[in-house]
């Protein structure tokens, strides 16, 4: 990898419109290296958008380069709305010359050429100094483009340039080679009368599924562009390969329109994100399986439910989504129940587990504007959730009573006097909503309420038990004249979610499982 | 009539590993001790500790410690039982 003290090598590479741009010197230019498929890179990429934003107009100084082909780069650049121009290094030659260990990697090269600064992967503080530099460059005051507590990690480890990928035609594939983007196309299975498709198709999965013929497969790959070799990702925990086609298989046997492939792929991407762990979220003994939370314009595009009856059995969309995702894990990623995984209860959600936010019925930014998107943007939000739990409050005239029953719920989450390390979903229903947004309330004085309102009273911890071996860590309060540990580190351990019917004023706390960097962590992917 | 259907399951080509070979003995060894760092881990390590030194003789034993116990132990953590060259490694898994 060329290092501080080299000469940047010069390029000329064509952007997504064909018109050529080349590296010059003159000014300088902070060249990053990125792949479609790379979550780390996509983690990166809104930072260096801020960081463009604060150029203004000399924002050209940031150039991308991509590593794939035309087509995943125009989706990168749509679905992350990358707002610098960013070139494709499709023969990976400049790649090469550059040498980059890993992906995102980032080079600052001053006005003469020489390389003054390199990072590789996702580092905040590494980004705001580069982000520093950059703006001292240009005359311009210089801005902290990554704060340390706007939900992301502070470090994250990249993925390997494609241009130290192994995989060749001369490769020998019988080993897993974890940064192959290709993979061989799914077998036939050919079954005679005798056989019990059934029987075949739901061997580690005992609910009936379609199945999945060659037709009907085609015609789910006929509603993507992807190849339907395209690895979308590993599956832990072991990391199977989710190809097109075999995303497309399994969504065929959970009843899938074909247009649903647009939110499966992203879907894949968001579950094998290194900071959701799919591999502890799948194996461990609690009852955590992966919640999928959809927002934006895609809702209403595909049918999802977001209204009554919105975590049961009300639209093909929810149910067929949710069912999709939970197959691969089985089928691809191996986490069959009684072998890898091994929850004591179970969850109902390991059948489906979907629903979609009622923005329409919300005064507040919805989930995936608080994730950093844009409200005309679809996506995808999982988290690691336990089975959803109810707060009746019929008779609450105020919205503090309404968040008092709340939190009488959220401070049983995990179990009653066990304060860190967790995070909860308020699913507000529209008529608490309504209660709620009627005394001023939006989603961030609804979290820093119910964080310095929900608390264990230090009283209960008079003897042992889970819970009281970590209360050196705990945050104390007075809450309502009595001494507490608070329930919660942070507000925004508190997610709040709209949904429901207009009818009945039921509101839902869905809690996690082990949370934050150490467990897992909500993930939002575009659509 | 006969069905073709388009095979749902991985398909991966996983490699195999062969078994580590196994002890006759553990007197003189060294065993590394792999807390994943659950409640209680410690507790039950420090008495496998104790009992290997006095029941089985074991000559030195390491302590390794994930740092989270939902997540596969990360390079560090294996690496430092590879340097300290266990011949045996125990795992405390659960809480």
């Amino acid at each position: 990898m060329l290092e501080i003290g080299d000469q940047a090598p010069a390029f000329s590479l064509p952007r997504l419109d064909g018109r050529a741009l080349r590296l010059g010197e003159g000014k300088h230019h902070l060249v990053v290296f990125l792949e479609a498929d790379c979550p780390t890179c996509r983690l990166t990429i809104p930072y260096l958008n801020r960081l463009a934003a604060t150029l203004a107009e000399h924002s050209d100084a940031i150039i991308g380069i991509s590593q794939d082909d035309d087509r995943q780069t125009a989706e990168l650049v749509e679905q992350m709305q990358i707002s610098f121009p960013v070139v494709m290094d499709s023969d990976l030659k400049i790649s090469r010359e550059y040498d980059p260990v890993a992906v995102p990697t980032l080079f600052l090269i001053d006005a003469r050429g020489k390389i003054i600064r390199t990072q590789t992967a996702f580092d905040k503080q590494e980004l705001n100094d580069i982000a520093r530099l950059m703006c001292e460059a240009f005359d311009l005051t210089p801005v902290d483009i990554a704060d340390p507590y706007d939900g992301a990690p502070s470090s994250k480890p990249g993925c390997m340039s494609r241009h130290l990928e192994t995989l060749t035609a001369d490769d020998a594939p019988e080993a897993l080679n974890l940064y192959a983007t290709r993979a061989a196309r799914a077998s036939r299975i050919e079954l005679d009368d005798a056989a019990d498709v059934y029987e075949y198709l739901m061997q580690y999965d005992p609910l009936p599924v379609v199945p999945p013929t060659i037709e009907r497969v085609e015609r789910m790959l006929a509603a993507t562009s992807f190849p339907a070799d395209e690895v979308i990702a590993r599956v832990p925990p072991n990391y199977g390969a989710a190809t097109v086609e075999k995303i497309a298989a399994n969504a065929v046997m959970a009843g899938c329109k074909p247009e649903m492939m647009s939110v499966l792929v992203p879907l894949m991407r968001a579950a094998c994100d290194e900071r959701f762990n799919l591999h502890g979220v799948q194996a461990t003994t609690h009852f955590a399986a992966p919640l999928v939370i959809v927002n934006g314009p895609v809702r209403n595009r595909l049918g999802f439910a977001c209204a009554g009856n919105v975590m049961s059995n009300i639209a093909r969309a929810n149910s067929s989504l949710g069912r999709a995702l939970q197959l691969i894990l089985t089928n691809i990623g191996g986490a069959r129940p009684g072998e890898i995984d091994m929850s004591t209860l179970g969850n109902p959600g390991k059948f489906s587990y979907c629903i979609a936010e009622n923005e329409e019925a919300s005064p507040w930014e919805p989930l995936h504007v608080e994730m950093g998107l844009r409200r005309d943007q679809s996506a995808v939000t999982l988290f690691a959730a336990e089975p959803p739990r109810g707060v009746s409050e019929h008779n609450a005239r105020r919205g503090e009573t309404v968040l008092r029953a709340i939190s009488r719920m959220l401070a049983t989450s995990w179990t009653y006097r066990f304060c860190i390390g967790i995070e909860a979903i308020v699913l507000l229903c529209p008529e608490h909503v309504k209660t709620l947004d009627g005394d001023g309330f939006t989603k961030q004085s609804i979290r820093e309420w119910l964080f310095h309102n929900t608390g264990i009273p230090k009283k209960e911890y008079r003897d042992d038990g889970e819970g009281t071996q970590y209360t050196q860590f705990y945050k104390e309060a007075i809450i309502e004249g009595e001494p507490c540990y608070l329930k919660f580190p942070d507000p925004s351990a508190i997610k709040i979610v709209v949904a429901g019917g207009t009818a009945g004023k039921f509101s839902a706390v869905i809690s996690s499982w082990a949370a934050g960097p150490r467990g897992s962590q909500m993930v939002t992917y575009p659509v | 009539m006969p069905i073709t259907l388009v095979n749902p399951f991985d398909e991966t080509l996983h490699t195999r590993g062969s078994q580590a070979s196994r002890l006759s003995s553990l007197e003189g060894k060294t065993v590394a001790l792999l807390d994943i760092s659950k409640p209680g881990g410690n507790i039950f390590l420090d008495r496998v500790e104790a009992l290997l030194k006095e029941r089985y003789r074991v000559e030195r034993v390491i302590r390794a410690m994930k740092p989270t116990f939902t997540k596969p132990a990360p390079d560090a953590v294996i690496g430092k039982i590879i340097e300290a060259k266990a011949d045996a490694v125990i795992e405390a898994l659960a809480d």
